[in-house]
């Protein structure tokens, strides 16, 4: 009854909007709300409790519990469990209910006769979902194709004739030059390029430069930041303060130089894909690839096991495959054929993992990778590499309750590694793989073998010098104590005057503890010669044995007996060492009970001394003992871990990048697209599913897919073939505003023009001081502190950046958030125009580039009838890869003008500085001061930090 | 041109500097103007409708002082007395007449720890550190160690039923973006205010941060997450001499040098305008120029706490330097709300100062000598100045204390208490909030919030109510929002 009493409100509340009712439409009025509130589980992908209500038809079916609408509202159950008063039986269960004029639309159409629509369709079958056919190669619009087009025009000039769009022109040379160097390598071209290409009228004059910019190191940097936003690159935080690592991981820097060199050597991306995926499966003994799994590492969550897991599914779902499988963590997905057993399957993959670190030739060993204990706290490794591997092969997952680890669903067995079924799952095949001997046992590698050699080796000539030493200070004291006691037993009668007399008892009772002291050093300097040989000789013998038992298939008969001659050997030196250590600890006593009774520290010393020695006498005893057994067991040179690995994200990675995969190479491409042209095809692009945009472009987005997959996944040859386009050279602008084609297409959703884009922060930082000649061109290597990144000149990517650190310049200008970066915002605040103006990095690269330019003019004989106009055309050339227009440059000219003579006006006091040390302060010549201002004012130009 | 007409414009006033940059808008129309012509904002994440700047009901609030102590302040020796801890004292629970805490339901259902070990384990009670007196008409009960903050009782709004899910630190950035460590994170408060409301004042950052840390994880409390780094909470600082990063001009360089240069980029940039004339990005540059230059001039006039007289740094305990940081950055958020700030978080005490595992005693009463002076100096500045009725004041921080003692060890001492994620007490006061009222309550050992439960979202909730803002309308399509992160407006304590 109150159900009925609350639908009469609703209608009386109502009736007056709907008085005039026209017909209620089902697909106009009541599918859109329907499809955002009950199509999760009532529609295409999922039919809970049978029913579904994206047709009329469907709806007069209805479910388990009969038709959802009848003749008349009152009995339609749909409006029943809409309005229920009781909240657990009312739909939808989550959220907010409908709103009062919905179901007041949705009753009024059942008493309208619940009409048909003109069409009554389904929504999709979630397999016929775009992004999830098959990838095929569109055919080219053959109505618009011409001679040699690029296909990319091709596509674009069927969708500009079809709307009837027309292109702008070209862009102009010095524009273009600048567009495609700074979209290529992140850095402006220089001044002489800019000359060279205006000179150069061939042909080819715009290929070439292309090629000279997809052939330059730069490439991979600027193409590699992109991709780090992508792929979550982030140092390792957690508690720097402590420090502690608790997210990420220290030495991950290494992924980052894999991912330039990868670009700078246009790997594949599949390979790319791959090898961060499972580098340790599928090249288990090249260490160059192995640094990729950094991907995997970056992830990788100190106090808790599942946020790494869950991060891992979450975001190799999103950057490679463009689908959102965190949404079914806690419940099936409500758009996509993802399953919450689905999400669990996936995570699988990665069940197995842990960390470990391997030695890199020519660093110190890293040491054994810590497990986490509570409360305790480890700072960053400073040598070696990080990387993942298999270490519970039988690893289980089971499927939590909400997505909550401590609701592990009872009765539910563990789920085995697989991808949806919708995607083609059922093609994916895991297989375990056996790993080289010198994957899973790293101390086999040569180079750490010879390191170990080659240690030991330096130890012995270390010992055997300071032996020699020791030796010296014997004789020598020796001499010292006969000198003196020859002249205890020399006769005073003998003396000659001015002799030394005879010694006194304090001389004497002190040459004879020198010696006793010398000898005492020799006995322990000489120990630790023969503890070092013996060292070298069981680092020797233990290689050997490695060999035997692990890579010589020849020798395996008289392995055990190598075995045992290096657990000999390790033993025979271990004790050597507890023997030094023992005749330290006796030398120390010695001095102690001979100072004993000087002081009560002294007593107290002595006390401790002879403690020690009880330790170090003991310490050597169960050396000796253990040297005594004949044991095969000595120490392995590295740790060793699982010799076979699961195999299981190979098989991920495998399906990913195969041609039969929908999704790898569409997300890819997209991202490629997105940011040449500062718009992708796809608007949603870490989500391809059904929830997401659809391509504005699906045939070009599916040629470009094909095109990628064919030429070997290269990603070069796509940057070549969209940077060549007629649609990538076009002007950005101006457009009159009276030109159709901003009625049209207002977004310049089909490229008629080329988008404006203000540059990356990485780009601003980078091109000031390229523009200034004062970038550092190194590449590679740890990171550097981000407090340095206005102070120094390596390029940004190599500059700390993490969940709670980056430059705070790059920051200010959109830079990537480490957590989640598919696509970089753009924005125009006060605070980077702060940055810009008053930053001393800005003023110090102006003050720099001014001299530089001014010297260069002045060298310059032609120049010297007009020295300012000839400065202003060179620094507009130099910044912004244009010349000025002649009401630019009489302006620049005026203010380098005006500017100077207000210098001059001032007292020189005023014009002096005093910059801080490593700082460079102004000019104090009113001339210089004036330039060091207009080029400090160019780098503030909106056209600086604008990609026309 | 003359001599004295040149060195004139080396001297130029700000004013002439405004109108020779010849932008056609003066004064304070300029940042209504930016807004409306929806420049400066970047595109919405994910192609959302960007919020207009305008509240979507009539706003009670203007400003919000958003007040956090970190560590977690003990709700039992500050605003929320049980009496039956001294009565229990020495006890274990399972040891008393009441009914035992941790085998509440409540016990495993609001709590969830991010390592995965029980650390929940201590059941000895320990007595009350501190005695209460009842104070005010409303005759609420306040800490001796607050005798300040006492005498403004009639003006607050205890919510003594608060609770939160994390039983570790993070719970202080969960109190800041509303979800547990192990989920997904999310923007936070701050942020959704700087997203949803337009500015009051274009010369001044609008989402302000106030406070010192070593642990640069404390930045999670004021990150935009996916709202973008524009949303972030400004850091500034009390020192004159750089209140905001690259504010200041740059050593060496002239006044008159500076302004003269500006002019020329403007000039430079209006002849680019004349290229592009269709380019909006060049036009918000532009304006984000000048923009650039009135923050120059106005962020230092704002946090001048030497303008204000000897009698009003009195109060906020300046004269007294166990009070005067604190007291700086309380009358720092009073000038900044003053001047239209919309929302500054005042972090008033180091990272985890609140949290006395030990020798809790000392330590919270060294504590609330810190606070006491100048939190009540900011409640009594705010009602004499007129801007009770435009400023919201929180005071919060991100959990309670167990009722029991912390011992073990950890803390062999047995002087302090550990986290408690299950009630909490947090008040607010100003614009929109009734006056002398105590909401929701604990049971009987502080425990459990039982009467009237608020989890954190509520006390967002609240805020945005107040502001005029409905939490779902400000939704980022894409970006998933539960339920629980809108959470509900604490109804009983609006005016």
């Amino acid at each position: 009854m109150v159900r009925f009493c609350s639908i009469l409100i609703l209608t009386s509340a109502f009736q007056s909007q709907l008085a005039a009712a026209e017909t209620v439409d089902f697909g106009r009025d009541i599918k859109p709300f329907l499809k955002e509130r009950c199509y999760a589980c009532h529609g295409a992908v999922k039919q809970k409790a049978g029913l579904r209500l994206d047709t009329v038809a469907a709806l007069k079916r209805g479910g388990d519990g009969g038709p959802a609408v009848d003749a008349e509202p009152a009995g339609s159950l749909i409006i029943e469990r809409v309005t229920a008063a009781d909240a657990t039986l009312r739909m939808p269960p989550e959220g907010l209910p409908l709103t009062a004029p919905q179901i007041e639309l949705l009753t009024e159409w059942i008493r309208q006769g619940a009409p048909l629509p003109a069409t009554d369709e389904p929504d999709q079958d979630p397999q016929e979902h775009w992004a999830f056919r098959r990838i095929e190669r569109s055919a080219l619009p053959a109505a618009s194709r011409r001679q040699n087009e690029n296909p990319i025009d091709a596509f674009l000039g069927a969708d500009h004739q079809r709307r009837r769009l027309a292109v702008v022109a070209p862009a102009d040379r010095s524009v273009l030059l600048r567009r495609v160097t700074l979209g290529l390598t992140g850095l402006p071209p220089t001044r002489g390029e800019l000359h060279a290409f205006l000179a150069d009228d061939s042909e080819n004059a715009y290929d070439k430069v292309v090629e000279r910019l997809l052939a330059g190191p730069s490439y991979g940097e600027r193409w590699g930041r992109h991709w780090m936003d992508i792929w979550r690159y982030s140092d390792w935080y957690g508690r720097r303060a402590v420090p502690d690592v608790m997210n990420s991981y220290a030495q991950i820097w290494r992924w980052r130089d894999w991912i330039v060199q990868s670009l700078n050597k246009d790997k594949g991306y599949d390979r790319m894909v791959v090898e961060m995926l499972a580098a340790d499966e599928i090249a288990p003994d090249d260490a160059e690839a192995i640094v990729a799994t950094g991907f995997v590492v970056r992830n990788w969550y100190k106090w808790n096991y599942d946020v790494w897991m869950k991060d891992l599914v979450e975001h190799t779902g999103k950057a490679f495959l463009g689908l959102t499988f965190n949404c079914a963590q806690c419940h099936d997905h409500k758009y996509d054929p993802i399953s919450q057993e689905d999400y669990f399957r996936f995570r699988a993959f990665f069940e197995p993992l842990e960390l470990r670190h391997d030695r890199v030739p020519g660093e110190p060993d890293p040491g054994a990778f810590k497990k986490y204990v509570y409360a305790e706290s480890y700072g960053p490794i400073a040598s070696g590499m990080v990387r993942i591997f298999d270490e519970k092969l039988d690893a289980q997952t089971f499927m939590f309750a909400g997505g909550d680890a401590r609701n592990k669903m009872p009765g539910k067995p563990p789920v085995a590694p697989g991808a949806p079924a919708a995607l083609g799952g059922e093609r994916l095949k895991v297989e375990p793989v056996t790993l080289s001997s010198t994957s899973w046992y790293p101390g086999l590698r040569p180079f750490i073998q010879q390191e170990e050699i080659s240690r030991a080796e330096v130890a012995v000539n270390a010992a055997e010098s300071v032996f020699a030493k020791a030796k010296q200070l014997l004789a020598t004291a020796e001499q010292q104590l006969a000198e003196v006691e020859r002249r205890k037993q020399a006769t005073p009668a003998q003396g000659v005057a001015g002799a030394a007399g005879p010694p006194s008892a304090e001389e004497l009772s002190k040459a004879q503890a020198a010696l006793e002291d010398a000898r005492l050093t020799f006995r322990v300097d000489e120990t630790q010669v023969l503890a070092a040989r013996t060292q070298a000789l069981a680092i020797n013998s233990r290689i050997a044995a490695d060999r035997a038992r692990y890579s010589d298939p020849a020798t395996q008969e008289g392995a055990n007996q190598i075995c045992i001659v290096a657990g000999k050997a390790e033993r025979l030196a271990a004790m050597l060492t507890a023997s030094v250590q023992l005749a330290r600890a006796e030398r120390a006593a010695v001095a102690a009970r001979r100072a004993a009774p000087a002081s009560d520290k002294a007593k107290a010393d002595l006390a401790a001394a002879e403690q020690q020695l009880v330790a170090a006498q003991t310490a050597f005893q169960t050396a000796g003992a253990a040297f005594a057994s004949a044991s095969d067991q000595y120490a392995p040179l590295s740790p060793q871990y699982p010799k076979q690995s699961t195999g299981r994200r190979s098989a991920l990675a495998r399906w990913i990048v195969s041609r039969e995969n929908p999704l790898a190479a569409r997300v890819a491409v997209n991202h490629l697209w997105l940011r040449h042209f500062g718009a992708p095809l796809v608007e949603t692009t870490f989500n391809f599913g059904r929830n997401g945009k659809p391509p504005t472009h699906p045939e070009l987005l599916d040629w470009l897919a094909a095109e990628f997959i064919d030429s070997g996944w290269s990603m070069k040859h796509l940057h070549r073939l969209i940077v060549t386009s007629q649609a990538y050279r076009r002007k950005s602008g101006p457009v009159a505003a009276s030109d159709p084609n901003l009625v049209i297409d207002p977004d310049n959703r089909s490229l008629w023009r080329f988008n404006v884009q203000r540059m990356e922060g990485e780009e601003i930082r980078d091109g000031v001081l390229a523009a200034s000649e004062q970038l550092d061109r190194a590449m590679g290597g740890a990171d550097i502190d981000s407090k340095l990144g206005l102070s120094s000149r390596r390029r940004s990517l190599y500059y700390t950046h993490h969940g709670e650190e980056k430059m705070e310049f790059l920051n200010l200008f959109d830079g990537a958030n480490p957590a989640d970066c598919y696509r970089r915002a753009e924005t125009v605040v006060p605070q980077q125009a702060l940055a810009m103006v008053n930053s001393e990095f800005s003023l110090r690269q102006s003050r720099l580039l001014a001299r530089r330019l001014w010297d260069r003019v002045q060298q310059d004989s032609a120049l010297s009838a007009n020295q300012d106009e000839a400065f202003v055309i060179a620094a507009f050339e130099q910044i912004l890869t244009r010349s000025p227009s002649a009401e630019m440059k009489t302006a620049a000219v005026k203010f380098l003008k005006k500017q100077a003579a207000e210098f001059r006006a001032l007292d020189p006091k005023q014009l002096a500085s005093s910059p801080a040390a490593g700082e460079i302060g102004p000019s104090g010549d009113p001339d210089q001061r004036a330039r060091e201002n207009l080029i400090h004012a160019l780098f503030n130009h909106n056209e600086f930090v604008t990609i026309r | 041109m003359t001599r004295t007409q040149q060195s004139g414009r080396l001297t130029a006033t700000r004013r002439t500097f405004l109108a020779d940059v010849g932008m056609g808008c003066a004064g304070l129309a300029l940042g209504s103007m930016l807004r409306d012509d929806g420049l400066v904002r970047a595109d919405a994440p994910a192609g959302g409708a960007v919020p207009n700047g305008n509240p979507h009901f009539v706003p009670k609030a203007k400003s919000v002082i958003w007040i956090f102590l970190s560590g977690g302040y003990s709700q039992l020796e500050t605003f929320d007395p049980k009496p039956a801890l001294n009565r229990l004292a020495g006890k274990t629970y399972a040891e008393t007449d009441v009914e035992n805490p941790q085998k509440s339901p409540l016990f495993l259902q609001r709590s969830r720890s991010v390592v995965g070990i029980d650390r929940e384990v201590y059941s000895k009670i320990f007595p009350l550190q501190v005695g209460y007196q009842k104070h005010g008409e409303a005759g609420v009960e306040v800490s001796d160690w607050l005798p300040n903050l006492a005498t403004c009782v009639d003006d607050i709004a205890l919510v003594r039923s608060m609770y939160t899910t994390d039983n570790d630190h993070a719970a202080e950035f969960q109190m800041h973006h509303g979800r547990h460590a192990l989920d997904e994170q999310q923007p936070v408060i701050g942020s959704w205010i700087h997203y949803g409301l337009g500015s009051l004042n274009d010369n001044l950052p609008q989402f302000v941060f106030l406070g010192q840390f070593k642990d640069s994880r404390v930045k999670q409390n004021f990150a935009p997450d996916y709202l973008g780094p524009q949303h972030a909470g400004i850091q500034l600082s009390l020192d004159p001499a750089n209140p905001l990063p690259f504010a200041a001009r740059g050593a060496n360089v002239l006044a008159g040098e500076q302004r003269a240069e500006l002019e020329f980029i403007q000039e430079l940039n209006g002849l680019a305008a004349v290229e592009y004339p269709d380019d909006e990005k060049l036009r918000a540059r532009i304006k984000s120029y000048e923009l650039a230059y009135r923050m120059q001039m106005s962020v230092p006039a704002a946090l001048d706490l030497a303008s204000e007289t000897q009698e009003t740094q009195q109060l906020y305990g300046l004269d007294n330097p166990a009070t005067e940081i604190y007291g700086r950055r309380l009358l720092a958020a009073r000038r900044l709300a003053e001047r239209g700030v919309r929302f500054t978080l005042a972090y008033l005490s180091d990272y985890g100062e609140w949290d006395s595992h030990q020798d809790l005693k000392n330590l919270h009463a060294k504590s609330c000598g810190r606070i006491d002076k100048p939190v009540a100096g900011l409640l009594k500045d705010l009602k004499r100045r007129g801007l009770w009725d435009d400023t919201l004041v929180v005071f919060c921080t991100e959990f309670g204390r167990t009722p029991a003692v912390q011992d073990g060890k950890l803390a062999p001492a047995a002087t302090g208490r550990d986290h408690h994620p299950h009630g909490f007490t947090v008040w607010l006061a100003g614009a929109g909030i009734k006056r002398g009222v105590v909401h929701g309550a604990t049971d009987e050992l502080g425990f459990h919030a039982v009467e009237h439960p608020h989890y954190v979202t509520d006390i967002h909730a609240t805020v945005l109510h107040l502001l005029g803002l409905d939490p779902r309308r400000l939704d980022i399509p894409g970006r998933k929002r539960l339920e629980i992160d809108y959470g509900k407006p604490i109804e009983q304590i609006l005016a």
